[in-house]
């Protein structure tokens, strides 16, 4: 293996070259961009008007519906990917059991990962229509409620309906990386804990969870990173509305740039959120120091 | 026998804790398919029903030739196969490098995969669509082009495709490339002899869901895409109801019901390689 050692520190770099050219190509203008649109005066037809220093930014940070918008991404963020690896955990442990059907299971969970995000808000959106909806129906039928509820209608009751749709299609990719890593825990430690008579949650609290510890990080950066970027739910189901009570940061984006003709002010609602993003892997990376060197 | 009592038990309390999870997630296909089939003068009453009177099927019909779905479809198929041969092409050398060389670029370039799904499309879509218009080619800009949103999911499914197959590389033994060259065989020829049909299950694996992936993306077709005639599935779906007052809400669900049941079929089917993949490939 020594021989041709030269060519063999060559060659990885060489095969990796084509797909980093592509990945760069489409990232790097783009990137250069924004930035470039978000320091100047742009006319809705993308016409450079001017230098117009932080202007941009100084015009967002003066809008109430952006600072509204970025609490309530934090809220969002929070909400989405909290609830989504409260639910992913027990889900997970439950799918690692033995028991019949499992197979079965295992699909109907996964099964929101397969549906575009885009139909999930459609059917959703549908679903939770005031008059003929089903959800309404159902609930009625049940007799939990006495006349519809508009549900979409008010920002109250619309945007804790869309965290829970976010939390229902981020479970499958979550639960996928936790049964990886139950399946990466060996079972005779269980034989040896039940042996010296731990009980069940006594098993999950001191065996269970702590070797899932890096798998539920990874879950929640990952999943922070998606529900962060996360625009078809929210544009499809109530496009931010009503009066602009349910929007985040990437809707308001792209109302900014392609609905209001403001593409310097989106610029910089885009350069704002890779920093908020940029923040959050440093603090990531901080906390999970053992994390960062395997990486 | 005991043992069996056990794993019924075990298996109704299991079934019974995920009940509430699997009616909410079935409940949307349950919604999807049962307004798909109603008459229409059904749909809009109050109060509703779940059920049908009739199954309508001629909704269907109705509704590809009110959406022109076919145009759709095809658009939906050229856009995701096409992204779909261009990830894997570049993604399987870079997979390669990973899964079997040790180098000082590995790490770094790890960290960079990991920017590119930071840099969510929706992030870039500003400077993607300057980018698109600046490209100037024959006659006009790359704007309502499929070449451009191709090119776009490619670059943004190289993370996942390169992740996917490195980690099931990494489980076929080297050795069995080794031993052929110590048979004389050259290392290019050994990776194509040995190594390469060992890899082509992990390689359909990932093509399909980067497949999956193309099809349900909507916010760059969303930007880039502006004539009937080129948009996909899931954006001429979504403008048949968003910011509509009226929307023929029986045919959008023979719609979605359309456009979904064939991926989640194939998702279902292939979704237990997902867990390996992913996982090995999570925390190494």
């Amino acid at each position: 293996m020594t021989s041709n050692a030269r060519g063999r520190n060559l060659a990885p770099w060489l095969l990796i070259i084509p797909s980093f050219a592509l990945a760069l190509f489409i990232i790097a203008y783009p990137l250069y961009n924004i930035v470039f649109q978000s320091v100047h005066e742009v006319s809705r037809f993308g016409i450079i008007k001017g230098f117009c220093g932080l202007d941009n930014f100084r015009l967002l940070f003066a809008d109430p519906v952006f600072v509204a918008s970025a609490w309530r991404t934090v809220w969002w963020t929070l909400g989405v990917v909290g609830g989504t690896v409260l639910v992913s955990v027990p889900v997970a442990l439950i799918l690692n059991q033995d028991f019949y059907g499992r197979g079965a299971a295992r699909v109907i969970v996964m099964l929101p990962w397969s549906v575009s995000l885009t139909m999930t808000a459609i059917v959703w959106r549908w679903s939770f229509n005031d008059e003929y909806g089903m959800v309404n129906v159902t609930l009625q039928r049940l007799g939990l409620i006495q006349g519809p509820v508009h549900w979409l209608a008010t920002a109250g009751t619309a945007f804790p309906v869309m965290i829970l749709v976010g939390i229902l299609v981020s479970v499958p990719f979550t639960v996928t990386i936790f049964l990886g890593g139950l399946s990466s825990v060996p079972t005779d430690i269980y034989e040896a804990a039940r042996i010296d008579g731990a009980g069940a949650w006594y098993q999950f609290r001191k065996l269970t969870l702590p070797l899932l510890r890096p798998f539920i990080n990874m879950a929640i950066v990952l999943n922070v990173i998606y529900v962060f970027n996360s625009f078809p739910i929210i544009w499809v189901m109530t496009q931010g509305g009503p009066s602009n009570g349910t929007h985040i940061l990437v809707t308001y984006l792209y109302e900014k740039g392609f609905r209001l003709g403001k593409p310097g002010e989106a610029a910089a609602v885009s350069l704002f959120m890779l920093a908020v993003l940029f923040c959050f892997t440093l603090l990531y990376l901080k906390i999970q120091p053992k994390q960062g060197e395997n990486a | 026998m005991r043992i069996e009592r056990r794993k019924l038990r075990r298996s109704v309390i299991c079934w019974l804790a995920l009940a509430p999870l699997a009616v909410v997630v079935l409940f949307p296909f349950a919604v999807m398919f049962l307004t798909a089939v109603k008459p229409a003068d059904e749909v809009f009453v109050y109060p509703a029903h779940w059920l049908p009177s009739t199954f309508r099927w001629a909704n269907f019909a109705d509704m590809w030739q009110a959406v022109k779905f076919g145009v759709a479809l095809r658009n939906s198929l050229v856009v995701s196969v096409s992204a779909t041969v261009l990830a894997i092409a570049v993604s399987i050398p870079a997979a390669y490098a990973m899964a079997r060389y040790r180098f000082s670029g590995k790490g770094p370039y790890r960290q960079f995969l990991l920017v590119t799904q930071m840099l969510s499309p929706i992030l870039l879509v500003i400077g993607l669509f300057r980018l698109a218009a600046m490209i100037h080619v024959g006659g006009g800009n790359m704007v309502d082009k499929h070449i451009s949103v191709i090119v776009a999911y490619g670059a943004f499914n190289i993370a996942f495709a390169v992740w996917m197959m490195s980690s099931y590389f990494a489980t076929i033994p080297p050795d069995l490339e080794e031993s052929a060259w110590l048979e004389g065989c050259g290392r290019a020829r050994a990776v194509l002899k040995v190594f390469l049909p060992l890899a082509v299950p992990a390689m359909v694996v990932t093509a399909i869901f980067t497949f999956i992936n193309g099809w349900n993306e909507f916010a760059v077709v969303y930007t880039l895409i502006r004539s009937d005639a080129n948009k996909t599935l899931t954006v001429q779906i979504t403008d048949l109801v968003a910011g509509r007052y009226t929307v023929e809400w029986h045919q959008v669900m023979a719609a979605t019901l359309l456009a979904t049941l064939p991926v989640s079929v194939l998702f279902a089917w292939l979704q237990r390689y997902l867990v390996k993949g992913l996982a090995l490939g999570a925390v190494k």
